[in-house]
């Protein structure tokens, strides 16, 4: 069996809707190995949610079309039925949604969700899928899981409902989890309760994490992978290090510059980035980043640019005009 | 240094309850500091603290149950009809979610020229002059957009709008309630750089409402910490964030994540959740979740306590730097 | 300050949403309807009552458009001017109804506390009347009846209809922030609620008066099926279709045409009710 669990190649998503198509995903190429965290940054609207519901096979049938490929576990997901995705879904991938309170349903007591799917998908009996349910349920870190078993939805905590929302993904045990956006809406603390939580469950049950956030700080510390994307296209990826130290894209860069540090003093002024991004239905030939980019020359505005590779192994950006090594004040 | 500075804003004993009997909640519970004149505050803490609520009862926009709001030593808390509407000119509050703080059926123009028009400060020619030029301030070019409908605008967009009209009657303090937190990084690195211009420009006073700790050490000069309806440390932000000395600022800073890699994760991980502010821990607020509390902590509620120069902490056992 | 510029170049127009051709042939229908309410009287068609003993239970001809009925009287021409009754019920009775609801829900919801929760209280037990038997109950007591006390009547029963749905639209609206920013600006309560609150609630206000017109126009034609409307001889479509009931095997066109113009009409209004609410509805244009 080959070492790698996840290969998308050149996976294209298009929207067809009333003001003309919408290329959210537009050729994304990458894989993931077995225990990794990849993690996967990108603003609003950069195509991270539809890029990890194509990669569930969660994409409606009409009005979207999708091309390229996605090999998970050796199973093609692009233009599989939804019964061929049935068998694949919880068992083999599993998703958590940004919205815990849209996942989960909220007439029907949370443990009771959880048995439904192991009963159902994994054929256990009731009694079974009682004890197995509990157990997931402290496992995620549940107070008296006992007693929380009974409750609805709405009478947890937003951190207790991502938190049973993850029990219900892991019910199966599945292979690869993608976690969209996990913790945003969450408290700080709250948030490194949930990070922690997902990267000690990666260790215990050994399965790769896709982790796809706006927030770098999420990432850095938990990701040993990094995408950043930018209008539906990788810009740069390669290892956490890379990407924070000697990052080549002009756009991570910004990134990376704009958001505000806790060790700034007060009163910093922050690198903006002018503008914001791109409205996808207009098609544009150049550069995604171009309008907004400190770097670009005429070219472009006229060429899209590739992913080429940089020095590091798996680190490649696309970008005419890269940053050099000595741009990186912080270098190290 | 903060004793020569006037204070433009001084609350004391703030409380804002809801509801009645036993379903009464406390969401601020005897809050008291000072906003000095031309500084920024910042107001921390987790979601549901009370931050929103605050903010709004220093605005009238909700009652408080008791306490004093004093702007430049008139006592505003008392105030009705005309003279409130009139103290209200002199603060504007803007809000979390850029959308709906903005009619969407008037034109920009319209929305921000509101104040103007309510007051008939400035009219006909002037009006509209001042109109487009709070917009070219905020950078929303009017000639192109000040016709637009406001649902025609994006989130930073919005934003501006908001604030081109919050300057409108040129207040003197302003109120910003988690106004970058549902912008992306980039058009939040915008904002957050714009207010800073215009608080120079206008010589604003701000109370800056915030969850993301790193947001609010930019913009501050002090900050408030505040945990179920209470302020448990206030300070210099560099002071505060270098050596904080309530328990809870601690974890709070330690929970904020670095956008490096080499940050340190091992920061000890707060455990639980806030209780409900139904029902109260008695005596230290924060005593369910502090792994320093003593039986003394369940008795005895700490008050804010000076531990140097401007840094108030109420905590009886304080982090202090030797 | 060049770096603070939003140089964002492209703001999409609005997606032109269409009201679409049905929507204004609807509207064509319904002007036709009232111009022929109104102009009755100056149109070329036969005395309403006039009773052509010659042409009894006559169908459709050159001469009697539509036919006779059993006493020789124009269906045609009845249609044209029952339409008065049905459409000044409809009309007249929403007026009220709304003249009275609307302001009372708008306040209550705006300013809530004690103003609100009487208002509602009150409204509540109202509302839990069965409203049509009250209106059945007092129209059959309050004689003689006039098409001005039909419409008093219904009217009033539509008040806390009018004022629950008025309420609860003013209710999303006034909790809104740019409510808030309004009020923290100064403005005054009047200017609130002209400015930000009746443009935002007028969509559906509009829509829930038309299907209140249609409401009301169907519930005068349920009256009058109990011959609790205008009394005959003056038409309506209500009671032309209650006569038409003991004749209706030998004459048909009796029946369909009154039940025709209803139907139509009726179509035509809840057609356009909610062609205006998806139409006006902002949020569901995305941004
Ligand atoms: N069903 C759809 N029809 C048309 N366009 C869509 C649809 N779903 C998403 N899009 C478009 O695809 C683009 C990418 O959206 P996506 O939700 O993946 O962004 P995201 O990176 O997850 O952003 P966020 O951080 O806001 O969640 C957006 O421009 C969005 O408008
Ligand atoms: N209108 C209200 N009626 C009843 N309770 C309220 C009301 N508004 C707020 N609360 C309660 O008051 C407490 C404080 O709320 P507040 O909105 O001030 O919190 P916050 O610190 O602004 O939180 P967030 O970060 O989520 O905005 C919460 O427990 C909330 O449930
Ligand atoms: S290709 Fe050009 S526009 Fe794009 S990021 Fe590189 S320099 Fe900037
Ligand atoms: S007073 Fe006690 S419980 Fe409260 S923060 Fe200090 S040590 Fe912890
Ligand atoms: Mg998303
Ligand atoms: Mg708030």
């Amino acid at each position: 069996m080959s070492e790698r669990l996840l290969e998308v190649t050149d996976l294209r998503t298009t929207f067809r809707t009333v003001t003309g198509s919408v290329p959210a995903v537009g050729g994304v190429s990458f894989d993931l190995k077995a225990n990794e965290t990849l993690g996967i940054v990108g603003e609003s609207g950069s195509g991270k949610t539809v890029l990890a519901r194509t990669i569930m096979g969660l994409q409606p049938r009409t009005n979207v079309e999708v091309t390229g490929s996605v090999l998970l576990n050796g199973h093609q997901v692009v233009g599989a039925s939804e019964r061929t995705m049935r068998t694949m879904w919880a068992t083999e991938v599993a998703m958590v949604f940004q919205d815990p309170m849209t996942s989960l349903n909220p007439v029907m007591r949370i443990g009771r969700q959880i048995d439904e799917t192991l009963r159902v998908r994994l054929g256990m009996d009731r009694r079974a899928a009682h004890d197995r349910a509990l157990e997931l349920l402290t496992m995620v870190g549940i107070p008296s899981a006992q007693s929380r078993y009974r409750a609805y939805p709405t009478e947890l905590s937003g951190g207790m409902r991502q938190r049973v929302v993850i029990a219900t993904a892991l019910a199966c045990s599945p292979k690869l989890l993608i976690a969209d956006e996990p913790t945003t809406g969450l408290d700080v603390t709250i948030q490194a309760q949930i990070l922690n939580l997902l990267d000690s469950l990666k260790q215990q049950l050994s399965m790769s994490v896709i982790l796809i956030t706006h927030d770098l700080g999420v990432v850095a510390t938990r990701a040993s992978r990094i995408i950043v994307m930018y209008a539906g296209r990788i810009v740069e990826m390669g290892d956490t290090r890379d990407i924070f130290y000697h990052h080549r894209m002009p756009y991570t860069r910004a990134l990376l510059e704009s958001s505000p540090k806790v060790t700034n003093t007060p009163h910093t002024r922050l690198a903006v980035i002018p503008g914001r991004p791109p409205n996808l239905s207009t098609p544009h030939p150049g550069c995604p980043f171009a309008p907004r980019c400190a770097y670009a020359t005429e070219r472009c505005h006229v060429e899209a640019p590739t992913l080429v590779a940089a020095s590091a192994p798996g680190h490649r950006f696309a970008c005419w005009n890269p940053l050099t090594e000595t741009d990186h004040p912080e270098a190290r | 240094m903060s004793d020569e500075r006037r204070p433009l804003l001084k609350v004391r004993d703030l409380t804002v309850t809801f509801g009645k009997g036993a379903h009464a909640v406390s969401a601020v519970a005897g809050v008291s500091f000072d906003i000095y004149e031309g500084e920024t505050l910042g107001l921390v803490g987790e979601s549901g603290c009370g931050k929103s609520t605050t903010g709004k009862a220093l605005m009238k926009i909700l009652t408080p149950s008791s306490g004093t709001v004093e702007l430049d030593g008139v006592d505003i808390t008392h105030q009705r009809g005309r003279a409130l509407r009139h103290a209200r000119t002199r603060m504007q509050m803007i809000f979390q979610d850029p959308i709906s703080s903005l009619n969407p059926r008037r034109r920009v123009r319209g929305i921000v020229a509101e104040p103007l028009d309510a007051w008939k400060t400035v009219t006909g020619e002037q009006r509209d002059r001042l109109v487009d030029e709070l917009l070219n301030q905020v950078g929303i070019d009017p000639e192109v957009y000040g016709d637009r409908y406001a649902r025609q605008f994006s989130g930073g967009q919005c934003q501006r709008i908001s604030i081109a009209r919050a300057l409108a009657m040129r207040p003197q303090f302003l109120i910003c309630d988690e106004v970058v937190s549902a912008l992306d990084v980039s058009v939040q690195a915008q904002i957050l750089n714009l207010l800073e211009d215009l608080k120079a420009e206008y010589g604003l006073t701000l109370l800056f409402i915030a969850h993301d700790l790193a947001v609010v050490k930019n913009i501050s000069d002090r900050v408030a910490v505040m945990y179920l309806g209470r302020i448990g440390e206030i300070g210099p932000s560099e002071v505060l964030y270098e050596a904080p000395a309530h328990p809870y600022t601690k974890f709070l800073l330690g929970a904020a994540l670095e956008a490096d890699p080499e940050s340190a994760t091992t920061g000890a991980v707060l455990e639980g959740e806030p209780p409900s502010p139904l029902d109260p821990p008695s005596g230290c607020r924060f005593r369910s979740r502090c792994p320093y509390a003593t039986e003394r902590c369940a008795i005895e509620e700490p008050v804010l306590t000076e531990v140097a120069p401007g840094h108030q902490v109420a905590c009886h056992f304080p982090f202090i730097a030797q | 300050m060049s770096d603070l510029l939003d140089q964002s170049p492209e703001i999409e127009p609005l997606r032109e949403q269409r009201l679409g051709p049905l929507f204004w042939i609807c509207v064509g229908w319904l002007s036709l309807n009232v111009l022929g309410a109104i102009f009755a009287n100056v149109l070329p068609l036969v005395n309403p009552l006039y009773q052509n003993y010659n042409a009894i239970n006559a169908g459709p001809s050159l001469h009697h458009l539509f036919g006779t009925d059993d006493l020789g009287r124009d269906i045609l021409s009845r249609v044209v001017f029952g339409s008065r009754v049905s459409l000044a019920v409809g009309s007249g009775a929403m007026l009220i109804g709304f003249g009275i609801g609307m302001p009372l829900g708008m306040l209550a919801a705006y300013r809530r506390g004690r103003l609100d929760t009487i208002l509602t209280a009150v409204m509540y037990v109202l509302l839990a009347f069965p409203a049509i038997i009250a209106v059945i109950a007092v129209i059959s007591f309050w004689t003689p009846r006039t098409l001005f006390k039909i419409i008093v009547v219904i009217g009033l029963a539509s008040v806390p209809l009018v004022y629950r749905v008025i309420r609860s639209a003013t209710l999303a609206v006034a909790t809104k922030d740019y409510v808030t920013a309004a009020k923290v600006q100064g403005s005054t309560d009047r200017r609130i609620l002209f400015r930000e609150l009746l443009p935002n609630i007028a969509p559906i206000a509009v829509s829930f008066l038309l299907i209140g017109v249609a409401t009301v126009v169907t519930l005068e034609g349920a009256l009058a099926f109990l011959g609790l409307s205008v009394n005959p001889p003056t038409p309506s479509w209500g009671n032309m279709i209650n006569e038409s009931r003991t004749v209706m095997a030998q004459n048909p066109w009796l029946v369909i045409f009154p039940s025709l113009a209803l139907c139509l009409f009726l179509l035509c209004l809840n057609f356009i009710g909610d062609r205006l609410r998806s139409y006006f509805d902002v949020t569901e244009v995305k941004l």
